[in-house]
């Protein structure tokens, strides 16, 4: 009896203890601002994301040369105080700023850019969005390594750094004259490993392959890590300390904004060496240079940035402390928001948006906004009977967007009958037919298919969201409706939805698109023959001449016509079916100032600050309310 | 007793190995990589990664190379929380969920021994068919409702206690009954069962001959013998709710293990996943294992063979 008092004593006092561990130093001091930041990220290095959540992190922690406008995204001076810009269009030369430091102190200067760039385009480094620098020139050469270089050009040879030396130390580098390639790849073109470069390096002839350390190579051939092109070939240069020069493919009217996007921030050549890829990432270990650091992570908790102290225009960030919130229920950022635990709500469930919406007298807290993202089903233009642009012309025409925008999401979604949203300054969209009953029937008909008869049976295929099922369920019973076509539905979840659109296993899916810069290009690009996203099997050379036309020309005027004429072919040929625009679904507190709808639902921490004196009852809006969608 | 634990260490080596490798080569059968995105990848940055986590191999040597690493105690990156090691992540969310865990067993025994004690002792009473009635409702409803109602209940209209978060004990009250409630019920229904069984034993007929207060019958002579099953539904309950509540965590932004193991499958992060199914088997082993010594405790007339 004794013992088993005991035993029952010690669990009881282990039970507590253990919770009092757990809790102990859990409790944070209060943010100055706390947001609602979607999941968990997948990481803080600039080059290595791609996402919204880890974007808001990345923009807070670090600054390229240019930076958005808290109101409008359009680029204003960074790291970089001022630039020049050639006659051409392609030659940007930036003059960085004397006082530009990283959160260690260090001055940050053009040779810090030259590094960070230079480490977004290798293709060792992974980088997801090494194709945004690509309009550098040679830069997409040089990230396609062994893929980017043929005999006689410069080439620079990496070999294996030294064992125990961090993942990030480049190892010594030869450069040389690519001579030619043995044993050109076999119809297998990811595998460049069992090719030789034969590569002249000080007038000696070598022979290298791309192996790791331990696999056993063939007499006479030396192993290196990865040969590409000569870095010095990349259109980007360091003129002095305080001088960058970017020479650019083509004249690219978005390049400034573009800079201003996260995977062009710089990183700390020091910090990444000593810490390796991993590890410099630490609250403890990393510098960065933006408006904020980071001051600790708790995982599927929060990160909390605090404001830095060597950021060049400190002056002008007001907050001390923030926090990110990294919660997976949207439902429970909902009621964090609504008990005051939160002052910024993104990405708000849409039944929620609705409920708030209809609200009266109308909050003061919600303003959905108009966003550079288009929602559209892709049309697999290979398989019959879509192969038949009639067919293709036919679904839209009897598509009912109103119905969709109406019942499926309403917080305020705009019906779509182009692939480029509204809202970039000079561009007409280019609209694909109205909706027309009458007419899709009759294009049916023409096609074979009178009423529907002897129509194969139509699949649309969606990634596994109430949302998405509930906009499948309205267009599978307008297209029965309107033309007695028979429609499944299928839905996977996201992962496998991605593999079988780009195996192109379907016939109709889901797909939206958010735009990465303000131009019409980043949505038009997507269908270009062959291009990694077109996913339909779209394909068309007048399309492909257009675009890379509009690429070299110098007159912006032009150039937007050559796109609009490019979008008229796309809503001509229909392999896509455009649904909706996407607004925003913010909630801002009224006491959150320099917070600004814009077209990207991007907000600068660095601009955002607090009125405390602002009554909570009071109806005015605050900032955010100003402009309608 | 030597020979019964020296099996059962054994045992627990050969069920970790078979789990493993199940988990492994199902997870690897299904479609879609951890780099799958819906901007396709630059094909030689692709494979460049693909190489880094050695995902360019075929599959039996990833198994290989993998186990390997993990008995020498390297559950490797995770490879969608790219600054963390799976182990700083199990390490992170393991002592969270353990403590809510903690917490909410504490709550589910008090609530459902009692209950169950009052019902066996007052068998077809008011009070019986009404804890039964309410316990049945605790099995009956899916935690999200109960935590949607008790949200509903103590954060709006009665605002005791915050919406969600991980730091306070405030905190961690609704998240701990919510989590509770189902084990509470569970309980209480093992327990009523298990004393009326007992009450039916000749000792405590003796007990009561001898003319013990029904009190002393109760809990000294016929409660030691209603814990067995109590135990041996405690023992998977324990591993299951330290490695976490899938939904309370997430209903509560409870920064615990629970949601990792979802995520970590729709995410396709091979290694955080078997990181988490290799826990959860050790602990979930290791209770059972607890249990068995535990009933040797409880009760003397169960030899360990």
């Amino acid at each position: 009896m004794v013992v088993r008092f005991w035993i029952l004593a010690l669990m009881l006092a282990g039970g507590l203890g253990a919770v009092g561990w757990a809790v102990r130093g859990a409790r944070l001091p209060p943010a100055d601002f706390t947001f609602f930041n979607e999941s968990e990220i997948k990481s803080v290095d600039p080059a290595l994301i791609n996402g919204e959540p880890e974007g808001r992190i990345a923009r807070a922690l670090f600054e390229g040369l240019t930076r958005p406008r808290a109101d409008n995204m359009l680029a204003e001076p960074g790291v970089a105080e001022r630039w020049e810009i050639s006659a051409d269009g392609r030659m940007y030369t930036f003059h960085i700023r004397a006082n530009a430091r990283w959160s260690n102190g260090d001055p940050l200067d053009a040779h810090d850019f030259l590094y960070s760039i230079r480490r977004l385009l290798d293709p060792t480094t992974g980088a997801e969005y090494a194709y945004q620098a690509w309009y550098i020139v040679n830069a997409r050469r040089y990230t396609h390594g062994a893929g980017g270089i043929a005999p006689g050009d410069p080439i620079e040879v990496e070999l294996h750094a030294p064992v125990g030396t961090p993942d990030t130390v480049r190892g010594e580098i030869l450069l040389g004259t690519l001579l030619r390639i043995e044993g050109e790849n076999n119809g297998d073109d990811l595998s460049s490993r069992d090719r030789v470069f034969v590569v002249e390096v000080a007038g000696h002839e070598r022979r290298f392959q791309a192996a790791e350390r331990d696999d056993r190579l063939p007499e006479g051939i030396e192993r290196c890590r990865q040969v590409l092109l000569d870095f010095r070939e990349v259109g980007i240069r360091a003129i002095d300390d305080r001088t960058l020069e970017i020479r650019l493919e083509n004249p690219t009217p978005y390049f400034l904004e573009l800079l201003s996007f996260y995977p062009f921030s710089p990183v700390h050549r020091g910090c990444l060496e000593r810490y390796g890829k991993r590890d410099w990432k630490k609250p403890e270990n990393i510098v960065s240079n933006g408006a904020f650091r980071l001051h600790e992570r708790r995982i599927r908790d929060r990160i909390r940035l605090v404001r830095s102290d060597t950021y060049w225009d400190r002056e002008n960030v007001r907050l001390a402390v923030v926090d990110a919130l990294s919660i997976e229920d949207r439902n429970t950022g909902v009621n964090l928001f609504l008990t005051d635990k939160c002052d910024w709500m993104t990405q708000t469930p849409p039944s929620v948006v609705r409920v708030l919406l209809a609200q009266r007298p109308p909050r003061n807290d919600i303003n959905p906004a108009l966003q550079l993202t288009t929602y559209f089903y892709l049309l697999n233009t290979t398989r019959p009977p879509l192969n038949d642009v009639r067919i293709r012309r036919a679904l839209s025409m009897a598509l009912d967007r109103d119905e969709i925008t109406r019942v499926a999401t309403a917080a305020g979604e705009r019906p779509a009958f182009s692939l480029v949203p509204p809202g970039l300054p000079g561009y007409n969209q280019q609209p694909c037919l109205p909706r027309n009953p009458n007419e899709a029937r009759r294009l049916l008909a023409d096609a074979g298919y009178p009423g529907g008869v002897g129509c194969p049976k139509l699949e649309l295929h969606y990634n596994t969201d109430q949302v998405h099922q509930s906009i499948a369920e309205l267009a599978r019973k307008q297209w029965q409706r309107e033309l007695g076509i028979t429609v499944t539905l299928r839905n996977e979840e996201w992962a496998s939805a991605q593999q079988t659109q780009q195996q192109m296993t379907y016939m109709i899916s889901r797909r939206s698109w958010i735009g990465d810069y303000l131009d019409p290009n980043t949505f038009l690009d997507l269908y270009l023959s062959g291009g990694q996203n077109n996913l339909t099997g779209f394909t068309s050379a007048e399309y492909d001449r257009l675009l890379a036309d509009a690429a070299r020309e110098p007159d912006k005027e032009k150039r937007l016509r050559m796109l609009e004429q490019a979008e008229r072919i796309l809503m001509d040929e229909m392999p896509i079916i455009p649904i909706y625009f996407y607004v925003s679904r913010n909630l801002v507190k009224p006491h959150v100032r320099g917070w600004y709808n814009t077209l990207q639902d991007n907000h600068q921490l660095r601009a955002i600050w607090i009125d405390r004196t602002v009554d909570p009852n009071d109806p005015r809006p605050n900032e955010f309310m100003g402009r309608k969608p | 007793m030597t020979a019964f634990v020296v099996r059962r260490v054994l045992g627990l080596v050969f069920t970790v190995w078979v789990v493993y490798t199940a988990t492994f080569f199902l997870m690897y059968s299904v479609p879609g990589g951890p780099f799958s995105g819906e901007r396709q990848l630059d094909p030689e940055i692709e494979a460049n990664l693909k190489r880094a986590y050695n995902l360019d191999l075929p599959v039996y040597q990833q198994y290989f190379i993998q186990l390997n690493r993990a008995l020498r105690g390297d559950l490797g990156p995770s490879y969608r929380l790219a600054d963390f090691t799976v182990t700083e992540v199990l390490a992170q969310g393991l002592p969270i969920s353990a403590s809510l865990g903690i917490l909410a067993l504490a709550f589910a025994i008090l609530l459902g021994m009692s209950a169950g004690i009052v019902s066996a002792v007052y068998r077809g009473s008011v009070a019986d068919v009404l804890l039964m009635s309410a316990a049945t409702l605790g099995i009956a409803l899916p935690s999200f409702v109960i935590a949607s109602l008790a949200i509903l209940l103590f954060v709006f209209l009665i605002p005791l206690f915050p919406a969600a978060g991980w730091g306070t004990v405030r905190q961690l009250i609704l998240p701990a009954v919510c989590l509770g409630t189902l084990y509470a019920a569970e309980i209480a229904r093992i327990t009523r069962t298990g004393m009326l069984d007992t009450f039916s034993q000749d000792y405590i007929r003796t007990a009561r001959a001898k003319g013990l207060s029904e009190f002393v019958v109760v809990l000294r002579h016929a409660l030691p013998g209603t814990l067995l099953p109590v135990v041996s539904f405690l023992g998977p309950a324990t591993a299951g709710i330290l490695t976490g509540s899938i939904v309370v965590e997430k209903i509560f932004a409870i920064p615990g293990l629970g949601w990792h193991f979802v995520q970590a499958a729709l995410q396709r992060d091979f290694t955080l996943e078997m990181g988490l199914v290799l826990l959860y088997t050790m602990l979930l082993y290791t209770m059972n294992f607890l249990v068995d010594l535990s009933y040797a405790l409880l009760d003397p007339r169960v030899e360990l063979k």
